[in-house]
């Protein structure tokens, strides 16, 4: 069995958006695929817009760069325009009217996030089709099926940051656990009024899930450690 | 009246049909394809069909959000409507705060099952259309029936270009005391009548109204018929919610109400032991 090394980059992926109490918490694993085959496993999936807002692909990594490219590109010239800060309800917008307008050509679904100083924190959902949904908080990609009922159970309103990250961390890493597209490390992303905070969660920094084991440097330690002489059996 | 809607399901994703005689319609064979392997390594040919056939337009395919049914009868003071706040994707009920009633000008109100993406896009343009009329400045509005007209024309055409806006949509309201109740289909069919619905509503909700409605009723029997409608999907309909908006237009105005949920019913003793002496059937 070959695999298809012609096959579309799609991100099957985890991505999350999280309003708290002053800001918002971005989210997503870092596995780009081609079919079967991990092209990327330390991939960058948030990606700016501007300053303030920011974006979660998944779906078709090129759909999703290239639509995340002309909204910037745009956001920038309507910057100068302003004379300010975007707020994050345009950038949400302009990637809805993208998203709607090629809806044919199109698959891509994405999380925009961001704080402005008139809404504060915003998530908007912007799923295949183009439609747009401003909501507390935000699931999305292959690796969401699998958090539909951990947030059901985990999600509060008025978190503090660091609920808020605890628990976007938990959720990537939970999808991760039992989504074969997503994977790698958790990048989180925490956008408020200070400013734009970048994280990066490894795996040996994440919590264990059911049946996965504490990872060794090999074997060997493992029989040292238990120093029985017979230690493997027939 | 009969009406010609079918009820469809969202396939995931359609397996692109080589013989151009089962294809949906008469466009020629797409020329983008792309496949997906599956799990286990077998190459199975999944495709997305891509809209563009070889003349270079484009049709919308399937829809992806959904919203369920919409129904809506008319009253004593006016017109009402309710509809569940559901999105979904597939079968998947992913989003549940979804306001699928909102007003039109001073005297309509719309409500839409179908594709949300094409939903809010059509309150683009009838937010456009209210604009200019109001721009006019000359004391007169947009009425219910003006706007259900627009509607339909909007609905038609796009039908006829082979890229339907895959909505149907429910108009209600009132000017000048009478009142007005309308509906729109995806491929342009409409009509007026004393109480409408969409969807799955066709089937379960119109039987009940049928039998039901009349001409005076006030606003707490409506609401009562529309909540026993309600029930009734909310049971049957898969991808109903319980949570729920109803929403009045009267001559003094629109009101939409909170979103709010219904006591379901399970206390049959039918349903307590089905199994009860004939282990192993349901």
């Amino acid at each position: 069995m070959d695999i298809d090394l012609s096959a579309p980059h799609s991100m099957g992926t985890t991505i999350i958006g999280v309003t708290y109490n002053g800001g918002v918490v971005l989210g997503a694993d870092s596995r780009t695929s081609t079919g079967m085959y991990v092209a990327n496993r330390a991939s960058d999936k948030i990606t700016q817009l501007t300053d303030n807002v920011y974006i979660c692909r998944s779906g078709s990594a090129a759909d999703s760069q290239v639509i995340s490219d002309y909204v910037r590109y745009f956001l920038h010239q309507h910057t100068i325009q302003l004379g300010q800060p975007a707020t994050v309800k345009v950038a949400a917008n302009l990637v809805r009217l993208l998203s709607y307008q090629n809806k044919n050509m199109l698959q891509m679904g994405v999380i925009v996030g961001g704080w402005d100083k008139y809404e504060g924190g915003q998530i908007y959902s912007v799923p295949l089709g183009g439609t747009i949904l401003k909501q507390p908080f935000a699931i999305g990609g292959s690796g969401s099926a699998y958090l539909y009922g951990f947030f059901d159970q985990a999600w509060k309103e008025g978190m503090s940051k660091d609920e808020a990250e605890k628990l976007v961390v938990k959720a990537v890493s939970l999808a991760i656990a039992r989504d074969g597209a997503s994977g790698g490390v958790v990048r989180t992303v925490t956008i408020n009024a200070d400013g734009v905070t970048k994280n990066f969660y490894t795996g040996d920094s994440l919590p264990l899930w059911h049946e996965e084991l504490e990872p060794h440097n090999s074997l060997l330690d493992i029989l040292l450690a238990s120093g029985s002489p017979e230690p493997m059996s027939t | 009246m009969l009406v010609p809607f079918n009820y469809y399901t969202v396939p995931p994703r359609q397996r692109a049909l080589a013989n151009p005689k089962h294809r949906p319609c008469s466009a020629p064979l797409p020329l983008e394809r792309r496949a997906i392997h599956r799990a286990n390594g077998m190459e199975m040919v999944a495709v997305k069909d891509s809209a563009i056939s070889e003349n270079g337009t484009e049709r919308t395919l399937y829809p992806y959000v959904t919203g369920t049914s919409v129904i809506g009868m008319k009253y004593k003071d006016g017109v009402i409507l309710a509809a569940d706040m559901g999105g979904s994707y597939g079968s998947t009920l992913r989003y549940k705060s979804v306001e699928r009633i909102k007003h039109i000008g001073k005297h309509s109100l719309l409500g839409a099952s179908g594709e949300i993406s094409d939903f809010q896009e059509i309150l683009r343009y009838l937010d456009e259309l209210i604009l200019y009329d109001n721009m006019w400045d000359d004391g007169n509005s947009l009425g219910p029936k003006e706007v259900h007209n627009y509607l339909t024309r909007v609905m038609y055409n796009r039908r006829n270009k082979f890229n339907p806006l895959w909505n149907s949509l429910v108009l209600g309201g009132v000017k000048n005391g009478q009142k007005y109740l309308g509906m729109v289909g995806m491929i342009g069919t409409h009509f007026e009548d004393n109480h409408v619905a969409t969807g799955f509503g066709n089937h379960l909700a119109r039987p009940i109204l049928r039998a039901e409605w009349r001409e005076d009723l006030s606003f707490e029997e409506a609401v009562k018929l529309l909540e026993k409608c309600l029930l009734v999907l909310l049971y049957r309909d898969r991808s109903a919610i319980n949570k729920f908006q109803i929403a009045k237009i009267t001559e003094e105005g629109v009101t939409i109400s909170q979103p709010y949920a219904l006591k379901t019913y399970w206390g049959f003793s039918a349903f307590q032991n089905p199994s009860k002496g004939v282990e192993g059937s349901w």
